[in-house]
């Protein structure tokens, strides 16, 4: 009971601490596929640091929402750690206090103010990339949903930690058609509500073709490393929901003892950086999509969760 | 052997029009071989009328595949009849545009490949063989139907190809859940027609219904059935003449061979709906063809929908009970045959001399060519079933037998569209051959007459052509020989178990 | 073979089957006449793979010759066969005209992908267990959308490739129902479809040659009513 406790402080320090190493490293190795050298993988940390103590400007005419938000995006990404597998493949403390759904929504909360304080302050810039992210959220919602739906139809559960046994008892059950399309389905939804890019540039600095961006462009100071390091955990959250859950439960912890705990930390790390490394080539090799164009990639996603449904239930 | 050389001998032709020679020698082989073809095949259905098998040489190998039996033997005679008129009228209608000579061999050349797929049809009992043959049927005879090369023409190929191997597909998917019914029927006979017959019984309804119903509605696409007609009158009448009297004569009704292998297998399944299907699908097809006949504004599309039109009474015949009305239904396909051919003979004289379509544009034919405008009038009165003609006869026959099996009302509503076609076919055929000229004047008559004169001179390979075709059209209305009346009772039997 | 490596084959071929129906809606969907043509070759290598567990599964040589005449034919010489005859204006073009809207197209073909399991679920119980499986209802699928395929596109190269869509939605369901086939069957379909290829690559040529455009889905003056000429007006 108390080492559950304990772990999950674990996985949400783990959380904490790595989430902007893993944007660190992404940045990383985006520039040396370009063939150049690029910040040291380090320079997140810097950031925040350096942000932190800078002084915070917030403009006279904003409500509290303005403020508010900053915590709200910080918190969101703590409290779904709490509830989903990240270093462990046994049921922690939290675990039964919500399901993938649920966390869905913590997220999804987190964004909600994120948008409306984009809205606030009324930057002209704001209220254009919140509307462009409520329209890929539109359109990712029932691609979520349906995600959802059948991997609780496939493993007759919602919890994370039920789903991510069922992919790999038996081994052959990895191979299952439902799950190999859940995986390449959320994958192209984590490039979406990651701003990834055939969605999104998560290194433009244009303000007209922003997306996810032009919300925090009203911050600073500690304001604007709170929504920094938020989106990061958010980013770090999905990333082990897609790689722990949908994928496979490999490299978790399996006994219920600290060292094996702690052992589980690098593992998983390993595993994230492959997985990085998958994204940056896909995020190289493809181009920005046009605005219009989102609804059809997000097509492509709901088609294809579908026909992990379809699949699913028409194996005879 | 004989039925192999049937199949070789367009494949020969074939070889033998790629020489580069003058250009008589194309169309000659081309006559030469279909002649060829027509005796051999005639010698066939002799011997199968007499009882006698064919193919009992043939036992070797992937020849065991080859079967021929009545209905076989009819619809191949039936091919030949048609490959050697068209054949000969081509030599005449073929010359009249001044091609090239390379090109008129491409002509030749996909003419034999076309009438070499057909033949393989009734020939061959795998059915999935028979898909292919029917896809080459489509395949060969595109470039024929875009001959032309206008845009009307290439439209009309292109919709034909689309349509006919989207049919295709479809019947390709029940071909493969009829041979999975057959596995699912521990029979262990061959994947044939007679193999099939035998283990109808043991089938799973289900995959029988499913595989009947594919094939009805991928292969009905390319007989021209209604909801998937829209093609027909589009391709039946942008080809070269010859080719439409190919295409609406005997394709749709080679097609059709293959539909009508079916019925006997499922005869053999418990209450297997196949008659409802084929008499709900051809009384559809034949009120909606009756109806557009009225308003059709091209005298070859007319030709088309009555081709349409035919098609559904031959259905419908057999779903009316292929005992009774099987006999009806042969003799329509030989009579539709025999005499739509003769009408797109026909229409090609007519196109040669008016160098139109448009029914609106054609008017006092007789006194203009009287050769054409008689063919016009004796197909038109033929194909709309007139007295002393075949067509009367076999439609008489087939009504009489539907009323005789008590089907009053689909016999009635047969009966009606049969009489709506005549009068629509009837109106346009007479106003174009005996109608004034309403808005010319006079003086204007015998300018647009010396315009056309040199058109005036039919090649006498087409008056042949005429008079060859012109001759069962008339007989068969008068007198079945003997031998045709043994071929069609074998054919008709063949239609049930 | 142990029941863990049959549940294994059997996930795999479920696996091909579910990216079968992938491939499917892509072709029905994607805009470049070239994503097409690679999605069409994907797609037949997916049949032949699939035609191999099926045969590694119930230890059936004769499918081993399915799926190499499918590789030869199908991913080879089609494409080899398309370039060669079609107008190479038709792969240029970044951007091709859809009758539908693409989310339209989509969801309508998904509601087909759901039609075909009604369709598929009579003959999944009809036929024995060994014949049972995913193939069915995917391979019906992919001949439905094949066959919409053909009427939300106007070009003439994705048609064709919708045409021959539909006849691996066929042979998926065909390998698995259907696996004893004679071997010359299956050579005779796969030759049928290069000649449907080179038919209508020479189609295409003469219609872009003659009207300027392979979009053949505008040629539509062949109508009942068009026909009409200027003169009957005249003359009534």
């Amino acid at each position: 009971m108390l080492n559950h406790i304990l772990f999950n402080l674990i996985q949400v320090l783990v959380v904490m601490a790595f989430a902007p190493l893993a944007s660190g490293v992404t940045s990383r190795l985006k520039e040396m596929i370009q063939s150049k050298r690029g910040p040291s993988i380090y320079q997140p940390y810097r950031d925040l640091w350096k942000l932190f103590h800078k002084d915070e400007i917030v403009s006279e005419d904003s409500s509290w929402i303005f403020r508010f938000t900053p915590y709200m995006v910080f918190v969101t990404p703590i409290f779904v750690t709490l509830l989903i597998p990240v270093l462990t493949n046994y049921p922690l403390f939290f675990a039964f206090m919500g399901d993938m759904i649920g966390g869905g929504f913590i997220l999804a909360l987190g964004g909600f103010f994120a948008t409306l304080a984009a809205i606030d302050t009324a930057n002209p810039y704001g209220p254009v990339g919140a509307s462009r992210t409520r329209m890929v959220g539109f359109l990712a919602e029932p691609v979520f949903m349906i995600v959802f739906f059948t991997v609780s139809f496939v493993a007759g559960s919602t919890i994370p930690y039920i789903v991510q046994e069922k992919w790999v008892t038996p081994l052959a059950n990895f191979f299952l058609p439902s799950h190999v399309l859940l995986v390449l389905a959320f994958l192209m939804l984590i490039l979406a509500e990651g701003g990834r890019i055939p969605v999104d540039n998560p290194t433009g600095h244009f303000e007209l073709a922003m997306i996810d961006e032009s919300k925090s462009l009203e911050y600073s100071g500690r304001g604007f490393a709170l929504m920094k390091w938020g989106g990061q955990m958010k980013f770090f959250v999905l990333l082990c929901i897609f790689l722990n859950v949908l994928v496979t439960p490999w490299g978790l912890a399996r006994d219920q003892t600290l060292s094996a705990v702690l052992l589980a930390i690098p593992l998983v790390l390993f595993k994230i950086f492959c997985f990085l490394l998958v994204l940056v080539v896909i995020e190289s090799s493809l181009s920005k999509l046009r605005l219009f164009r989102i609804a059809e990639f997000l097509g492509a996603a709901f088609i294809t969760s579908v026909a992990a449904m379809i699949a699913q239930v028409f194996q005879p | 052997m004989s039925i192999l050389l049937v199949l070789l001998l367009p494949l020969i032709a074939t070889v033998l029009v790629c020489l580069p020679f003058k250009k008589a020698w194309a169309a000659g082989v081309t006559v030469v071989a279909s002649l060829a073809t027509l005796i051999l095949s005639a010698r066939v259905a002799w011997l199968v009328s007499a009882g006698d098998s064919v193919t009992s040489d043939l036992s070797i190998g992937w020849l065991k595949w080859i079967a021929v039996d009545g209905l076989s033997a009819l619809i191949l005679v039936l091919i030949a009849f048609v490959a050697t008129t068209a054949a000969i009228f081509s030599v005449g209608y073929m010359a009249h545009g001044n091609l090239k000579p390379g090109k008129l061999r491409l002509y030749y050349i996909n003419y034999n490949l076309f009438v070499f797929s057909m033949l393989a049809i009734p020939v061959l009992a795998e059915p999935t063989l028979v898909w292919i043959v029917v896809e080459l049927t489509t395949l060969c005879s595109a470039l024929l139907v875009s001959f032309e090369n206008t845009r009307e023409a290439l439209e009309a190929a292109w919709k034909y190809v689309v349509l006919s191997l989207m049919g295709a597909g479809m019947a390709l998917f029940g071909f493969l859940v009829l041979f999975a019914a057959m596995q699912a029927s521990g029979s262990t006979g061959a994947y044939t027609w007679s193999g099939l017959i035998d283990a109808a019984p043991m089938m799973p309804p289900v995959l029988l219904q499913t595989a009947f119903l594919l094939i009805l509605i991928g292969l009905g696409t390319k007989v021209g059935l209604v909801p998937m007609h829209t093609w027909l009158p589009d391709a039946h009448s942008q080809a070269p003449s010859p080719v439409c009297a190919l295409l609406s004569g005997i394709e749709t009704t080679s097609i059709l061979y293959v539909i009508l292998r079916l019925f006997p297998v499922m005869q053999g399944a418990p209450n297997s709906h196949a008659e409802t299907w084929a008499v709900v699908l051809g009384l559809i097809s034949v009120g909606t063809a009756a109806l557009l006949l009225l308003q059709v504004k091209d005298y070859k599309r007319m030709f088309a929908f009555s081709t349409v039109e035919h098609m559904g009474i031959i259905l419908t015949a057999v779903g009316l009970g292929a005992s009774v009305a099987g006999y009806g239904a042969m003799q329509q396909i030989v009579s539709h045959c025999v005499t739509k051919s003769f009408c797109f003979f026909a229409a090609g004289t007519v196109l040669l001399t008016v160098g139109t379509r448009q029914i609106a544009s054609v008017r006092g034919l007789i006194r203009q060519s009287p050769i054409a405008g008689a063919a016009l009038v004796f197909g038109g009165l033929a194909i709309a079933g007139a007295p002393p003609m075949a067509v009367f006869l076999s439609e008489f026959s087939i009504l009489k037998a539907g009323l005789m099996q008590r089907h009053y009302v689909a016999t009635g509503l047969l009966a009606i569209f049969i009489v709506i076609a005549f009068f629509g076919i009837m109106l346009h055929v007479n106003r174009m051959v005996f109608g004034a000229r309403e808005n010319e004047s006079a003086a204007e008559l015998p300018d647009n007459h010396s315009e056309t004169g040199n058109k005036l001179h039919l090649p006498s390979s087409c008056r042949l052509a005429l008079a060859l075709a012109a001759v069962p059209v008339l007989v068969l209305g008068f007198y079945i020989p003997k031998p045709l009346h043994d071929l069609l009772t074998q054919a008709a039997a063949a239609l049930t178990k | 073979m142990s029941d863990t490596t049959n549940q294994l084959l059997e996930n795999l071929n479920a696996l091909v089957a579910g990216l079968f129906l992938l491939t499917g809606f892509g072709i029905v969907a994607m805009r470049q006449a070239r994503g097409v043509l690679h999605l069409f070759i994907a797609q037949a290598l997916l049949l032949a793979a699939s035609a191999v567990l099926l045969g590694l599964r119930y230890t059936s040589e004769h499918l081993y010759g399915v799926a190499l005449v499918n590789i030869v034919s199908k991913a080879i010489i089609v494409p080899w066969l398309l370039r060669k005859t079609s107008p190479s204006e038709v792969y240029t073009r970044r951007e091709v005209d859809q009758v539908l809207n693409i989310p339209t197209a989509l969801l309508i073909a998904l509601a087909l992908a759901i039609l075909a399991y009604f369709l598929g679920l009579p003959i999944l119980n009809a036929v024995a267990p060994e014949f049972r499986s995913l193939n069915v209802p995917i391979g019906i699928a992919g001949l439905l959308l094949g066959a919409f395929t053909l009427t939300v596109r106007r070009e003439a190269v994705p048609l064709l490739i919708g045409l021959l869509a539909m006849e691996n939605g066929a042979f998926l369901c065909g390998i698995a129902i259907a696996r004893n086939l004679p071997l010359l069957v299956e050579l005779a379909i796969a030759t049928d479809g290069l000649i449907i290829v080179f038919i209508m690559g020479v189609l295409t040529r003469a219609v872009q040659k003659q009207i300027g455009t392979t979009a053949v889905g505008e040629l539509a003056s062949l109508k009942e009513a068009t026909v009409e000429p200027a003169e009957t007006e005249v003359a009534k």
